[in-house]
């Protein structure tokens, strides 16, 4: 990981210029201008911007001098969306953070309220499990996604194709459990919004035999190719110190040396069961954030293991009316079950007044909620710490001084993901 | 006197600042803390004014107890038995408990013996949403059923009298509406007969529901056994928006919540105001939201043809330009004691200040029955803010039509039509046929709109911001809970338009501005408040009102 390339800055004179479309153009008299800082317009619609953020660079030639960083441009008010919906109703805007990840989404925001709510240690295990379970898949999508585009934006399209094979078998898994491949909403409060089907965990041991191979082609095609490595190694060095202040977690963080997992450091559902390893890289540079996803794809499958080796039988819902919907034959046919049911469609599962800051371990990192509830059916205040938003942050400082040509697999490498940064 | 806001503070609000030595005042203990209340208090106002949270469905704040739904019961100590807090009034040094295993307990077997017979009709229930079974079971069963015994049927559609259906299946046998009828309409027109599971509420022999209060039983029905005729079906509750008005029905002005969702007005209820008209409002005033939606004049006319505002206004200011040059004392103004203060001192304003008229004249509803209860003889909102505003230099509509008839005057601004012509629609009364210019600033598309020159449209009391002046003198605040109809403007804002091409200056920039001139101006609105500015709040997130 420390094979580091060494840019050669001055490889055109400063005197010697080239216009474009002379062939004589070292012949001509061309006069000796005063350079002066270009700016540059990257993104929002440029692809490897991802549609969803705007870079105002300035170049001096093709090396960035200073990078103004402009993100918003997905901003779909989740947070105040948030405000006017029950708590149940949140459930389909927490898909559509990191919507490559929903699932990871729908756990950190449902585990907030069951704190809020003083159930988190009275969830059903089995619930416990099957979150662990889908979440882990979703993570597996999640770097998946973000290693095959960034290889695709270097070249490597074979790369993408193949992780998006990957990536659409766990999808049709994701379906069979939930029906949906990317808006899941398959969390409820209180546990999940169905049991898993039968036979759906052998289906998936066998998707991962699968996704092994594909791991290895991954790794056979990029991690001795001279194109790949020249462009990822030492290419947007974070260090340690910086992902710290500019508080950086998940794959980013931990490619600098930081190994911190809200995983490990502070077990939630039934992870202090499992036995997995936490990635770390050593430069904190874009091959070491390559490195440490390929790596969380095999940790997390190996959690799954475990965990599908574990799963007890047993209600997936908490038992309380108040907080999850009574089965439907109850609904139809007793009063106690209608009401219950009535209260938590209309008026939203009545959630006690306090605040809670509920953080989770998701694709890119510490996934935060800061909710403030009032003691109705739906949040006063449901804040989330994205945790792509600092490491989109930390670009400013890490492009100048690459080149333009850097700043795709640098940008790639962070996975900023518009649903969750701009909200 | 503003209106209160949409819960009033209990009347006791702080009781431990009270001095604990007043002889009027007894200290008791409520789950381990120490409260001073007034001599005589129940037990359960005391308990839920501090913070112990007891539920009830017989008991009602307005009405006398008869503790029969037994849903308020909590420990005392030395009582051998949990005892209804509705029925027992609070002693020195009595120590309760709303919160021990027992209480909650018997509570809560009362709450799944209330449920045993009770149908399940939340989804097609008018109530569902406020309903206070719902809203207990939800805070203090949330059990599922133990029971899945055959429920008791009975008559779900019985029509009680001209504006109340019942549902006996729904019902929960606490006999709050009996109590409305013999307590508040101080009629018995209500009785429950039968025994057991099988007892039902029905019309006391050779009577029907047809009290003039008789729609108060469906606000206190904690259940949804009550349905008004006009609402039921008509909207699911918890779509609805409060805002909180004044009924403009008559001089009473009963504080009351204007439930609306998208624009339209759904229903109007009372809120709580102890100085006027408790927790009550008759019948009447409750179908006044109807004309705010019903007939409206949507957009300016000038010569029987809608055209912009620009257009009416510039003709509305021509003609009566026209007329005061000719001759000023020809003119004539007719107020309406249907408007807001803010209207009435933007026009008293305008007419005598600004234009220096001499012949001002009164309109208004004719005058109805009325009862010793809340129904004031005078059908108008804000006489007693026209007659103050006015300051003696108004007159009477016969004055007007003697006028016009002599010919005194011949040219007419009317701000305001409810009541200038009489209501049989009958002409002739007022020979307005007769008037060289007729200028009509009106809600409606009545006959004096239709006979005017131009004629504006005017927001009705739901659409506009303002003040009404009640028979006691109270000012108290109308808010706007629906947007205009059509074009419809308020009237101080059209008349400030009418001054400036009248060549006067009147500008306001809005309600407020008019009526912190008024409160300046005039000594009955020096103790008035405009209140806070009020959000309508959807009645799902309000909670349950219960």
């Amino acid at each position: 990981m420390s094979d580091s390339h060494d840019h050669d800055v001055n490889l055109v004179p400063p005197t010697r210029r080239v216009v474009l479309g002379f062939q004589d153009a070292e012949d001509m008299d061309v006069p000796d201008l005063p350079t002066e800082p270009v700016p540059l317009n990257m993104g929002p619609s440029h692809p490897a911007m991802h549609g969803t953020v705007r870079m105002v660079l300035e170049v001096e030639g093709e090396k960035i001098s200073s990078a103004d960083i402009q993100i918003g441009y997905l901003h779909r008010c989740f947070e105040k969306e948030s405000e006017s919906a029950t708590w149940t109703q949140i459930f389909p805007y927490t898909d559509r953070l990191n919507y490559i990840s929903p699932m990871l989404n729908n756990i950190g925001y449902a585990m907030a309220v069951e704190k809020l709510l003083g159930i988190a240690d009275t969830l059903p295990e089995r619930a416990q499990y099957i979150r662990v379970i889908v979440g882990e898949t979703s993570r597996i999508t999640d770097h998946l996604t973000c290693l095959g585009a960034s290889a695709m934006e270097l070249g490597a399209f074979t790369v993408f194709l193949y992780a998006l094979k990957a990536r659409e078998w766990i999808f049709e898994l994701l379906e069979e459990i939930c029906g949906a491949r990317l808006t899941v909403s398959y969390m409820r409060i209180g546990g999940v919004a169905a049991d898993m089907p039968e036979e759906w965990g052998k289906k998936l041991l066998d998707v991962f035999a699968r996704v092994r191979d594909v791991m290895v082609d991954i790794s056979k095609l990029l991690d001795r190719n001279r194109i790949f490595r020249d462009r990822m190694d030492g290419i947007g060095i974070i260090t340690k110190e910086d992902a710290i202040s500019w508080g950086i977690t998940g794959p980013v963080g931990r490619s600098t040396g930081l190994a911190y997992d809200v995983r490990k450091d502070h077990p939630y559902l039934v992870y202090d069961r499992f036995d997995f390893d936490v990635p770390v890289g050593s430069v904190g540079d874009n091959f070491d954030r390559y490195a440490v996803r390929v790596e969380e794809i095999l940790q997390s499958m190996r959690i799954i293991e475990q965990a599908l080796a574990q799963i007890p039988a047993g209600r997936f819902l908490h038992p309380d009316p108040r907080v999850s919907l009574p089965p439907k034959s109850e609904t139809y046919n007793s009063i106690e079950a209608m009401i219950a049911h009535f209260k938590l469609i209309m008026d939203g599962i009545h959630v006690p007044p306090g605040e809670i800051y509920s953080f989770t371990e998701a694709g890119n990192g510490e996934l935060g909620f800061y909710i403030v509830a009032d003691g109705t059916g739906r949040p006063w205040k449901c804040r989330v710490r994205p945790p792509c938003f600092p490491a989109t942050a930390v670009l400013g400082k890490v492009l100048p001084g690459l080149f333009i040509a850097d700043v795709v697999p640098t940008f790639g490498m962070i996975n900023m993901i518009g649903g969750e940064c701009d909200r | 006197m503003t209106a209160t806001p949409n819960t009033p503070p209990p009347p006791n609000a702080n009781p431990t600042t009270q001095a604990p030595a007043a002889p009027d005042t007894v200290t008791l203990i409520i789950d381990g803390q120490s409260v001073t209340v007034p001599k005589g208090t129940m037990l359960i106002e005391a308990c839920n004014q501090n913070g112990a949270d007891v539920p009830f469905f017989c008991y009602h704040a307005g009405l006398t107890s008869p503790a029969v739904c037994r849903q308020c019961l909590v420990d005392v100590k030395g009582q051998p038995k949990p005892v209804p807090s509705c029925y027992t009034p609070v002693a020195d040094k009595m120590e309760v408990f709303t919160k021990s295993p027992r209480a909650l307990d018997v509570r809560r077997q009362m709450l799944e013996f209330t449920l045993v017979n009770h149908p399940i009709d939340c989804p097609i229930c008018d109530k569902a949403g406020e309903c206070l079974l719902q809203k207990h079971y939800f805070d203090w069963n949330a059990k599922l059923a133990r029971n899945d015994g055959v429920k008791v049927k009975k008559n779900k559609v019985v029509d009680l009298g001209p504006h109340i259906v019942l549902d006996q299946e729904r019902c929960i046998l606490c006999t709050r509406c009996i109590r409305v009828c013999d307590e508040v309409a101080k009629s018995h027109q209500l009785e429950m007969a039968q025994r057991g599971d099988h007892e039902v509420l029905t019309t006391a022999p050779g009577h029907q529901l047809d009290n003039p209060y008789s729609l108060n039983t469906v606000d206190v029905c904690p259940v949804g056994a009550l349905t008004s005729k006009d609402f039921r079906f008509s909207m699911r509750v918890w779509e609805l928006s409060t805002t909180p008005s004044v009924c403009p029905g008559c001089a009473t002005g009963c504080n009351i919540e204007v439930h609306h969702s998208r624009g339209k007005i759904h229903r109007l209820v009372p809120r709580l105001n102890p100085a006027v008209n408790k927790h009550w409002m008759c019948d009447e005033g409750r179908f006044t939201y109807k004309r705010v939606h019903h007939d409206r004049l949507a957009a300016p006319v000038s010569a029987g043809i809608p055209v912009e505002w620009d257009r009416a206004l510039a003709d509305a200011g021509r003609l009566l330009r026209a007329a005061l040059d000719a001759n000023p004392a020809e003119v004539g103004v007719v107020m309406s004691a249907q408007s807001t203060n803010e209207d009435l001192h933007a026009l008293a304003k305008l007419t005598f200040e600004h234009l220096g008229l001499g012949k001002a004249y009164l309109s208004g509803q004719d005058q109805g029955w009325s009862d010793d209860i809340l129904v004031s003889a005078d059908k108008n909102p804000n006489t007693a803010g026209a007659m103050a505003i006015g300051a003696g230099r108004l007159r009477t509509l016969l004055d007007l039509a003697n006028d016009i008839k002599s010919g005194a005057v011949t040219t007419l601004l009317v701000v305001g039509t409810h009541g200038v012509l009489p209501a049989d629609g009958k002409p002739g009364a007022l020979p307005l046929e007769k008037l060289k210019t007729l200028v009509v600033v009106g809600t409606h598309r009545d006959p004096v709109a239709t006979a005017a020159h131009v004629a504006l449209p005017l927001t009705e009391w739901a659409e506009a911001d303002g003040t009404f002046t009640n028979r006691q003198g109270m000012v108290q605040r109308v808010r706007a809970a629906v947007p205009p109809s059509g074009d419809a403007l308020p009237g101080w804002e059209i008349l400030s338009h009418l001054a400036r091409i009248l060549g006067a200056t009147m500008e306001f920039a809005d309600a407020k501005a008019v009526f912190t001139d008024a409160k300046a101006k005039l000594p009955f609105m020096k103790d008035a408040d405009w209140g806070r500015r009020y959000l309508p709040v959807q009645l799902r997130f309000a909670g349950s009102r219960g």
